[in-house]
């Protein structure tokens, strides 16, 4: 072949105010905005979308988009942002972590007294022990609580690999080598084994998020970290999902969501906190009657 | 290391609740006490009364979101009655608050457009026309149109192209442009027609 | 209001309406007239916006889905940070007296009644939020 693009597997049309269309409907959806000036990026991601799907015009398409027929708008906006999962992932929020909403939290909780963390969906772990060693290295007062790191998640096959704690290098790209010999072992080639007393610090429990029963048994945590899940869910889903992990925090307690989501789109129940590290929110510390 | 282990609870299996005792909390003097009954009746199609009168007289904003989802996990013409009046309450918080429900139930909403559609309040037109959003393109199109060629108010148009620039198919063009045509030298409407016709039109 | 001496380079407003269709017409009106044109669907992306970057004028409807215009206008009006004291201009489908002291009682400074012309929306932006180009 040529240095030219590669032949076009659809013949499907797509004009520009097409994708405007596309982008106002996402932006309304989801809190994404996709400017003008990264149009060729959305076409490319379009294209390959509506060739995925077999439809035949735009409007087809979009006709699939608006009713989220077998979740694309999970796969169109995964197809626009890195979905990578590794250690130290928004690394901004653990940071906001131990700069303000630890020191708020500590302030109502005497020492000695358990602080509760939650990393909901924790997919393989890496978001759960990532906080682990992020506290162990930066929270000062890391020794004077006891702190309780909880991770979740629907899939139980996900689960077990968390609880095995085996990682690819790639996943440890963000960590300085210090805390890779600190806190890994090598266990193979490209093997890295998060360090025994990490796993033993984590608690893995099997949870959806829209089952009120099985989240009523997740109490009283300090901080969620609940990212890039609940903006793929249904109206009804993503209400039921806010209001069950509303009931598992503490009043004043956090809950974090992933980088482009936004409370806008899911609920009105949580206050909008800004911090200098990442805009966060909060349950109220009393619901006023 | 600092990290102490979960106590997580058993799994006890599903709580037992009594449909009766909920619907009494509802009344409840106690914030929590109604927030936790009008989740537990989420779903509870016999409860609809109840949860429609609560949410008539609840002020506390976390409540009132609760017997929303709860009505719209009902999500039968029932629960959908019950949440319509409330789109035209005077208190705004009151009807965001029906609205986002009634917009997550458009199979349950059908029934009743088209007496919404043609409303006497203009803001019950405006907001009925929203509800359009989660329909098909076709029936979208085609309920949006029926409200362009009749609607006297500028604002209740204006929703109505709104809905058509993202949903609208081509037969929407000649009633869009008839509507321009009425509101000429009028702010805003020509220039919605314009943008909602460009998203439509087959040419660029 | 922004010190002059802290003050970015173009005047920025932000435009709070759930209709796409608005906030372009906002934005066309506005921008050519050399201000910097920001948007959100409802009070709750409005909160999230003005406590990130600062503004000098919000334009904000009431009827949102989520939470509604009164409802951002008194936590706006509840912040400790400079973000309370932004001006703020209600555009509403009512013209009422009691929906234009609801609005005032809330914290707006000045009340609209849609749909709103070009020439005002630029007047009102020019008086609350600086100079226009």
């Amino acid at each position: 072949m040529s240095g030219s693009e590669a032949p076009r597997a659809s013949a499907v049309t797509v004009r520009q105010e097409d994708v405007r269309r596309l982008c106002d409907f996402l932006y309304r959806r989801t809190g994404m905005l996709f400017a003008e000036d990264k149009r060729y990026y959305i076409d490319r991601r379009l294209e390959e979308r509506i060739a995925a799907t077999g439809a035949e015009s735009f409007q087809a398409y979009f006709a699939l988009l608006r009713s989220d027929a077998d979740h694309e708008i999970q796969y169109l906006v995964n197809a626009f942002t890195v979905n990578e999962t590794y250690f130290y992932r928004e690394e901004h929020q653990l940071r906001c972590m131990t700069s303000d909403l630890l020191d708020d939290i500590v302030q109502r909780k005497p020492v000695g007294e358990t602080i509760r963390i939650w990393s909901v969906p924790c997919a393989t772990g890496e978001e759960p022990y990532s906080i682990c060693m992020w506290l162990m290295e930066n929270f000062s007062r890391v020794d004077s609580y006891n702190i309780e790191i909880v991770g979740s998640d629907i899939d139980t096959r996900a689960l077990k690999a968390a609880a095995e704690g085996v990682y690819g290098k790639r996943a440890l790209m963000r960590l300085p080598q210090g805390l890779v010999d600190r806190y890994f072992e090598k266990d193979g080639p490209d093997k890295y084994r998060i360090d025994a007393g990490l796993r033993n610090s984590v608690t893995f429990t099997a949870v959806n998020l829209v089952d009120s029963q099985g989240m009523a048994q997740h109490r009283d945590f300090d901080i969620v970290f609940c990212r890039n899940v609940l903006i793929y869910f249904d109206d009804a889903s993503r209400r039921l999902a806010a209001e069950n992990l509303y009931d598992c925090i503490q009043p004043g307690g956090y809950i974090c969501l992933g980088h482009s989501e936004t409370m806008s789109r899911i609920s009105p129940l949580f206050n909008v906190c800004r911090y200098p590290d990442a805009i966060v929110y909060r349950k109220p510390v009393r619901e006023h009657d | 290391m600092p990290f102490v282990k979960s106590n997580a609870p058993a799994n006890t299996g599903p709580a037992r609740r009594d449909m009766g005792a909920d619907v009494a909390h509802l009344q409840s003097g106690d914030l929590e006490t109604r927030w936790n009954a009008a989740r537990a009746l989420g779903g509870c199609a016999e409860a609809v009364p109840a949860l429609a009168a609560a949410l008539a007289a609840e002020h506390a904003p976390q409540v009132r979101e609760a017997l929303a989802t709860a009505l719209l996990r009902v999500g039968n013409e029932a629960s959908v009655a019950a949440l319509i009046p409330h789109i035209r309450s005077p208190d705004a918080a009151l009807r965001a608050i029906a609205i986002e429900a009634l917009q997550a139930l458009p199979d349950a909403t059908r029934p009743f457009m088209q007496r919404l559609l043609a409303d006497d309040d203009m803001d019950v037109r405006i907001l009925a026309l929203e509800l359009l959003r989660g329909m098909p393109a076709a029936e979208a199109t085609r309920l949006a149109c029926g409200v362009l060629e009749r609607e006297q108010h500028p604002n209740v148009c204006a929703a109505a192209i709104d809905v058509l620039a993202e949903t609208g198919t081509p037969v929407a063009v000649p009633v869009l442009r008839a509507c321009a045509s009425r509101f000429a030298g009028t702010p805003f409407i020509p220039f919605a027609v314009s943008a909602a016709i460009a998203r439509i039109s087959a040419e660029s | 209001m922004t010190d002059a001496a802290t003050r970015h380079s173009a005047p920025r407003i932000l435009v709070v309406d759930d209709s796409s269709l608005v906030r372009l017409y906002y934005r066309d009106a506005l921008e050519p007239a050399g201000f910097e044109v920001d948007q959100a669907i409802n009070g709750i992306e409005a909160l999230e916006k003005v406590l990130a970057k600062p503004f000098d004028l919000i334009i904000v409807d009431i009827n949102m889905p989520r939470m509604d215009g009164f409802s951002f206008l008194r936590v706006l009006r509840a912040q400790a940070s400079d973000a309370s004291s932004i001006p703020v201009v209600v555009i509403s489908t009512e013209a009422g007296p009691q929906d234009i002291e609801d609005a005032r009682a809330a914290g707006a400074n000045y009340y609209l009644v849609k749909p709103v012309s070009e020439t005002a929306l630029r007047d009102h932006a020019a008086v609350l939020a600086g100079r226009a180009a």
